[in-house]
């Protein structure tokens, strides 16, 4: 345990065990949520949800389109319930599928998303902890979560199961529409509960190294969370952290779009720079080249990677150790740990209250009631 | 004796196990018995089959599949379409042979070989061959 343990690292250090447990709970639910038939009608896959959610959709949307070869879009729940054409939903007999994800299924821009796609024809499957929630009761089917209680702080337990259960229904479509035989979908399955492992023997080395960074830039005012593909998710789920858990500027982007925008941010000397580049990413000669200019431009660097300093042409960083597993889409499960970690301990150190507290000026988010509260229109 | 044989096996093969069964029978010393052929799966079979034709056996394997096709509507869903259709392929083809053993040698037809039939894989398989003498 870290020197500035705190309910969000506590929760991080959890996350091994609620691997197995989890693993457990949802993979027979997964297999049997949508029927052959239900998982045969698919033409169309849109994910969505809000905030960690959103991130976990966009985790795990190539591994939909990889396993199952079907075309998936991550829409945001504003998008679907607001913008999304019309004349694209309930098209070929109840496609899209829709997957919405929302553990407490309570918030207002997802209910009203599935409201909207329920209504004009699509399929919805709910992924929530609350079947009576107004996401569980737009819902036709749901994969129901089961998540025990921890200490409360920025989602990170909830995170992980939200990946675990799009990656397991990956998995059981791809398996099912007979993309692979059942050996190769439990060869898919395994490699996620092997991560169990490979966290908890990773953890306090990662702990100490995140403990370390967290020092250094505990007074910076800004940070930069980059990457590609699945790793893009775990980048934006970094900037989230940050900002729920110490209220600073963290911004997000995909690892060519840097070249284009975030590299002329002055002050980079004063910039905490988290690249997420594991080596079988197909984008991963362009996160070297990143880094190798991250370093000109002197940024404070850390890659979070499943390789090592040699895999970035020997460049200057803190390289943070995350599980290397045999199928790379397995990955988002648990290579957010280290920003999790970042960010409880700037926090701690900072003496930052998770969300500001819900106090003073942000009294009115009290309870969750900035998303809950909001007026619902279905068009 | 019993003996276990490993093989692996291709999507819907009709996979030839007839010389391993013949070896097993001629190395088992017995001359005057009986040889059960075995296999312990439930989305696989065993058969008596002709293999002169090469075509019999895509015969033999569309048959199977058109009394008893890969269909998404079996009360079955645990697994795969095609799992649901191989456990009735499997009940209905069975998963036992039983040869006769004369003079040493397995009393076969000459028109007939031993088939292991694969309702699903590729698969790591197994089968067993049980030798008893009279």
């Amino acid at each position: 345990m870290s020197k500035y343990s705190n309910p969000m690292s506590r929760q991080v250090e959890s996350l091994p065990e609620l691997i197995r447990s989890q693993y457990e709970d949802l993979e027979p639910k997964a297999r049997t949520v949508l029927s052959f038939q239900e998982i045969f009608n698919i033409q169309r896959i849109v994910l969505t949800g809000c905030g960690d959610s959103y991130a976990a959709a966009m985790a795990t949307k190539h591994a939909f389109e990889m396993l199952t070869g079907i075309p998936t879009e991550v829409v945001t729940a504003l998008e679907l319930g607001r913008f999304y054409c019309k004349k694209h939903l309930g098209i070929d007999c109840r496609n899209p599928l829709v997957i919405a994800v929302s553990n407490s299924g309570t918030g207002a821009r997802v209910a009203e998303a599935v409201e909207r796609a329920r209504k004009h024809g699509c399929f919805v499957l709910g992924v929530t902890g609350n079947p009576e929630s107004l996401l569980g009761v737009n819902s036709d089917k749901i994969l129901k979560l089961d998540i025990p209680s921890f200490e409360s702080a920025p989602g990170t337990r909830s995170y992980m199961v939200s990946v675990l259960s799009l990656l397991l229904l990956a998995i059981r479509f791809g398996e099912v529409r007979l993309k692979y035989t059942m050996d190769q979908a439990m060869a898919y399955r395994e490699d996620i509960k092997r991560q169990a492992d490979a966290l908890e023997s990773l953890l306090p080395g990662m702990e100490d190294t995140c403990a370390s960074v967290a020092e250094q830039w505990k007074d910076f005012p800004c940070y930069d969370f980059i990457g590609a593909g699945f790793d893009y998710a775990t980048a934006w789920f970094g900037q989230a952290k940050i900002l729920e858990a110490t209220g600073k500027f963290a911004m997000h982007i995909n690892t060519e779009e840097w070249f284009h925008l975030n590299f002329f941010a002055r002050d980079a000397r004063e910039m905490g720079t988290v690249v997420v580049a594991n080596t079988t990413n197909p984008a991963h000669s362009r996160s070297r080249e990143l880094v190798k200019y991250a370093n000109v431009l002197h940024r404070p660097l850390v890659v979070i990677t499943d390789g090592d300093k040699e895999d970035f042409g020997g460049e200057e960083a803190v390289y943070i150790k995350v599980p290397k597993t045999e199928y790379p889409i397995t990955m988002p499960l648990t290579h957010f740990a280290p920003v999790c970690l970042i960010a409880s301990y700037i926090s701690e150190l900072i003496g930052e209250k998770y969300g500001r507290g819900c106090e003073g000026d942000w009294s009115f988010a009290q309870g969750g009631a900035g998303v809950t509260n909001s007026e619902i229109i279905v068009d | 004796m019993l003996k276990n044989f490993k093989i692996t096996t291709k999507f819907n093969e009709v996979h030839d196990i007839t010389e391993s069964v013949k070896k097993a029978v001629e190395e088992s010393g017995v001359k005057e018995g009986t040889c059960v052929v075995y296999n312990p799966h439930s989305t696989a079979g065993l058969t008596v089959f002709s293999p002169w034709d090469p075509d019999g056996f895509i015969d033999l394997d569309q048959e199977i599949c058109r009394l008893i096709p890969t269909r998404v509507d079996f009360k079955h869903q645990h697994d795969t379409p095609q799992d649901a259709a191989g456990h009735v392929k499997c009940a209905l083809l069975g998963i036992s042979l039983t040869f006769i053993i004369t003079e040493g040698k397995l009393l076969l037809g000459g028109s007939q070989g031993i088939y292991f039939l694969e309702f699903d894989g590729p698969r790591n398989r197994e089968f067993f061959v049980k030798i008893q003498s009279d």
